[in-house]
């Protein structure tokens, strides 16, 4: 590794959180903004100081990307004052980058022609648009792509090259609008080091939008959005506060039972949320000790088995859900109307009884091998993940195992049968939701859940009562002769599980399901998942959102099409080797810098004013940590293990893999 | 003017790399000229007729045989003892004509002799033609055969100008140049235009600081580029293949093809601008784009033939003016001296269609 010196500028780092700072770069105050008679923006007040970076969360159809396309000067604002850097947004546009939320590139460029437009549209100097060309590509790892047509490069490459583009002008605001949606876990941590550097090495002012929550996290300051108005503002860590409760994990190995008696039998309001995941119960509570006391005392009651129960900070998905539900804008929860009373055996344990089985599966596309070896076992009843980036394999082994596409060698067995997998028959019991599941935009929402559970058979006795619950459970209640194009995403994709699952199938796949949906929507998407498996359906889910993972019983991580890791969340999480560090320093920007010098870039990640870090060995490595940072001057506030997250575990298989494929200097 | 040029190399750039356009913007128009070019006849010729010859004179032999030698009319099959109707009916030919059976008698005692003609007036042009070719044959066969009354004391000598062989291809193929230039360009234009609000990439150039006619004139300038090779591409191979050439100045058609493409190409922006997506643009370009360029464009119909007010229609149709100005360089040849106006009115109706299209645009926003 070549020994870099740090220089002074690396280490001058603008203090986002400085109050002195007053600078306020955008200032929002009053606005409003109405198509027809729809309000999206009502009343919106904030400011963004320079070289922050400001998360806008809040579910579809807040009004997030109305205020964008302002700040944006692309769109006019009804009612309200609107200042970027002292200016007119629309008098600032040079000085702006924005991301919007389609792609902004245009796919039938390449690289270069696409930077080389936007220099042009902005009128950057020829000298000064190679000069930042080569930065911003070399800083994204592009630069060896730059003949490379935008539409053959990957979600994370195509949103790092947008930004790119963005920056090519060097301007002092950046507009994000859900960037990272569809992007893999390694591009998205990689994209975010870059935005962390921007905002703390050039004192770039960032924007950003985003339905998830982990990447709240890295935000200086976050608002919440919903209907048009910001809930509340804070960083993240005040946001956690204001909440004024406190996370319990529960694991038990009886979760149905647990949640039950959690939220049904609890009668003081110390416990004040239940949620369930892949192997453990999130239990929000007002007191940390009476909580933990009430639930024990619960689960004795009951005679149910506790193995630990610890305590954690809330999340900001907590924060988000909490305030929403304050606002009476959840969801509701409607049982399924089963017809069937579905409940196999559940708790048989011998392999004929998998619904989804695969041994030595393997998939090739001419000489390219997109699936080897995979093993998949899925019992009734179980939530199954496949988990990986884009590409990985992921979509073509879910069309393997629903015998949609032939395989190359391998076995399969589905709900127990081996040789035809399209029988009609068998199909009657399977449930597909695809990634881009084909509701038809042109027919009205009634008119596609007809259609569907015609075509899946549901016996049409039936078919109004299943109907209705679809059309109940998305909250479309008297909407369902909208035409089904007119739908946010979000709530395309809830209808469509709710047209895969009418039939009350025996096993569900689904694709990506919740790509799209806000953190609401999303919880009652896995109450629903949940509901299904307990009644004995086995489903098994792609996603490359790691955070939602935590839902699943059991998991595999698929990297270039074969399986890396497989296990519980919390087995996954436990075999990580190493440990990880939360450490909070002076100069976050400048000590990254620091340590990247000294380990693998991955090991190192800015979460807003604190620093992730790897380490393998922290018994040895802390103190060489500790000493480095205090040779550059910087003070360490506070240093402490963390754990990990599935994200990280994932990133951090991943990365090992690659550097062991491909062995450099140590 | 760097951004229109950053904007029109862009432009360049896309339509290099989609191979279907590529194809849309050369073998669409090829294929266009060759249909137009061969298939449009608009004379009579080889009209299946039937004779019933009553008489059996030798007047009404040379009558009918007069009739068959003007390469126009052709026997058709047909047993001389069925109704004649029926020859019409079943469409085995377009006319027929019956000779009475006092025919040549009549003649010869100086009496008015009467001939039946039935014609099929289905196609109402066609019907119009064979009715006076008949009468015109049948004036010059009497005036042959002396039987006029009274000898006329006017004999007319016609000379046709311009096009003395009347060759057809002369009269269609420069118009077929006006109406290729007239859809091709304006589609692709149009095509460039809706794109980029269909993918919301539009949005790129509302967030910097382009202009509206930056925009559009950056297009336009690709899109002139493109129609100029679509232009020499077309009329090259028009002239070779249907054997036509400048007669006189071309400097006026050659600046004219120039004005005319950029008149079309904003047409095709002006529809993209309205469009939110590719097949509206592309039924927009089709339908208005076609009917104006052929059928109120004087191309096929006379535009003295159009009645009021859908004669004023034609004033704003690009095409009118270009196919005067392609007929004028290939057939007539009067130059400069008889089309500029022409020129004029096509400079007059870019300017106006770039206007609409700015205007609609706007001040590059989403709509509120």
């Amino acid at each position: 590794m070549t020994q870099k010196t740090v220089t002074n500028s690396q280490i001058t780092e603008v203090r986002p959180t400085d109050p002195a700072a007053s600078d306020d770069v955008i200032r929002v105050i009053g606005l409003h903004k109405h198509y027809d008679r729809v309000a999206a923006v009502q009343g919106v007040d904030f400011s963004v100081r320079r070289g922050e970076v400001f998360g806008l969360i809040g579910p579809d159809g807040a009004g997030k990307t109305t205020t964008f396309h302002i700040l944006g000067g692309v769109m006019e604002a009804t009612a309200g004052d609107v200042q970027v850097l002292g200016q007119p947004p629309r008098d600032a546009r040079l000085k702006i980058g924005y991301l919007t939320q389609q792609f902004s590139l245009y796919l039938d460029l390449s690289i270069d022609e696409n930077l080389r437009y936007v220099g042009g549209l902005r009128q950057v100097p020829d000298r000064q648009f190679s000069e930042r060309r080569e930065k911003y590509l070399r800083l994204m790892n592009l630069e060896k792509f730059g003949d490379r047509l935008a539409g053959e490069l990957s979600g994370g490459m195509k949103q790092k090259l947008a930004l790119c583009c963005a920056l090519v002008s060097q301007p002092q605001v950046l507009l994000l609008d859900e960037p990272t949606t569809g992007v893999d876990p390694v591009s998205r941590r990689e994209f975010w080091d870059v935005l962390a550097a921007l905002s703390s090495e050039e004192g770039v002012t960032i924007v950003v939008a985003t339905p998830y929550l982990d990447e709240a996290e890295r935000c200086n300051r976050v608002a919440l959005m919903y209907d048009g108005q910001i809930q509340q503002i804070g960083t993240p860590a005040e946001l956690r506060n204001s909440l004024g409760l406190h996370r319990l994990e529960v694991h038990t190995p009886q979760l149905q039972a647990a949640e039950q008696v959690l939220t049904t039998l609890s009668e003081s309001d110390a416990i004040v949320d239940v949620q369930t995941f892949g192997d453990r119960l999130d239990v929000l509570v007002s007191d940390p000790q009476t909580g933990e006391s009430q639930v024990r005392e619960l689960f004795r009651q009951n005679h149910l088995q506790a193995d630990t129960i610890e305590l954690a900070e809330p999340t900001l998905e907590n924060v988000f859900v909490t305030r929403l539900r304050q606002q009476g804008s959840a969801p509701e929860f409607f049982e399924f109307p089963r017809s069937r009373g579905g409940n196999r055996n559940v708790t048989t344990g011998s392999s004929s009884d998998f619904a989804i089985y695969s041994h030595n599966l393997n998939r090739s596309f001419g000489s390219f091998r997109a699936v080897k070896n995979v093993n998949v076992e899925v019992r009734y009843g179980e939530i199954f993940g496949l988990l990986g980036a884009n590409g990985a394999g992921k979509t073509t082994t879910i069309k393997m195992l629903c015998g949609l596409l032939p395989i190359s060698s391998g076995d399969i067995s589905l709900g127990g049968e081996r040789g035809n997998l399209r029988s009609s028959e068998l199909r009657r019991r399977i449930g597909y939701m695809s990634q881009k599941f084909t509701l038809y935009d042109d027919l009205t929402i009634l008119q596609n859940l007809e259609f569907y559970s015609g075509v899946y058979g549901v016996p049409r006795r039936l078919r109004r009562e299943k109907i209705d619950w679809v059309i109940a459970t998305c909250g479309l209640d008297g909407r369902e002769t909208m035409l089904t194009g007119q739908l946010p995403g979000g709530w395309k994709q809830r209808v469509a599980f709710g047209a895969s699952v009418m039939h009350e199938p025996d096993i569900l796949f689904l694709d990506e399901p919740t790509s799209g949906v806000d953190p609401l929507a999303r919880r009652q998407f896995w109450k629903l998942i949940n509901d299904f498996a307990r009644n004995g359906t086995a489903v098994l889910v792609t996603t490359h959102y790691l955070e939602e993972a935590e839902q699943c019983n059991r998991m595999s991580f698929m990297v270039a099409g074969e399986i890396v890791t497989e296990g519980s969340p919390s087995q996954i999480k436990a075999s990580q080797p190493g440990q990880l560090i939360e450490v909070v320093i002076d100069q976050t920007q400048a000590a990254s810098n620091l340590l990247k010098q000294q380990m693998e870039s991955w090991r190192v990640s800015i979460f807003a004013d604190r620093l992730h870090i790897v380490l393998d060995d922290p018994d040895r490595d802390i103190p060489i940590v500790r000493s480095l940072l205090k040779s550059a001057n910087l003070t360490i506030h506070s240093l402490r293990p963390i754990p990990f997250s599935l994200e990280d575990a994932f990133i951090g298989v991943v990365q090992r893999l690659a550097q062991s494929a491909t062995p450099e200097e140590p | 003017m760097k951004r229109i040029l950053a904007q029109c190399t862009k432009e360049l750039a896309q339509f290099r790399r989609d191979r279907l356009t590529l194809a849309l913007a050369f073998i669409l128009p090829v294929m266009t000229l060759f249909i137009f070019g061969f298939a449009i006849r608009l004379e009579a010729k080889n009209i299946a007729i039937v004779v019933q010859d009553f008489d059996r004179s030798n007047l009404s032999r040379r009558y009918t045989e007069g009739l068959y030698q003007t390469n126009q009319f052709v026997p058709a099959q047909w047993s001389g003892d069925d109704p004649m109707q029926d020859a019409l009916d079943r469409g085995i030919a377009k006319a027929a004509v019956i000779i009475p059976p006092d025919f040549s008698r009549g003649i010869a005692a100086g009496k008015t002799s009467q001939l039946q003609v039935l014609i099929d007036g289905t196609d109402v042009n066609n019907a119009r033609v064979i009715k006076n070719s008949i009468q015109a044959f049948t004036r010059s066969f009497l005036q042959d055969q002396n039987l006029m009354s009274g000898t006329s004391k006017i004999t007319p000598r016609l000379r046709l100008w311009f096009n003395p062989g009347r060759r057809e291809s002369l009269y269609i193929v420069p118009g077929v140049f006006g109406v290729i230039l007239a859809i091709y360009p304006s589609l692709l234009a149009a095509l460039a235009m809706s794109r980029e609000k269909e993918q919301g990439t539009i949005l790129q150039a509302y967030a910097s600081s382009i202009s509206a006619a930056e925009l559009l004139l950056g297009k336009c300038l690709a899109y002139l580029v493109v129609g100029i090779g679509q232009a020499i591409f077309v009329i090259g191979l028009g002239c070779a293949i249907f054997r036509i050439w400048f007669v006189g100045d071309p400097s006026p058609f050659l600046i004219g093809t120039g004005i005319f493409l950029i008149a079309s190409i904003m047409f095709g922006l002006l529809i993209g601008v309205r469009a939110n997506n590719r097949s509206v643009a592309v039924q927009g370009v089709a339908t208005a784009g076609f009917l104006l360029a052929l059928l109120l464009s004087g191309f096929i119909y006379p535009l003295s033939n159009i009645p009021f007010p859908l004669s004023l229609v034609t004033n704003i149709v690009p095409a009118r003016y270009f196919i005067e100005i392609s007929r004028d360089a290939f057939v007539r040849g009067t130059g400069w001296e008889g089309v500029w106006v022409a020129q004029v009115c096509l400079v007059v109706l870019a300017f106006v269609l770039f206007n609409i299209a700015r205007r609609i645009l706007g001040r590059m926003q989403l709509p509120g």
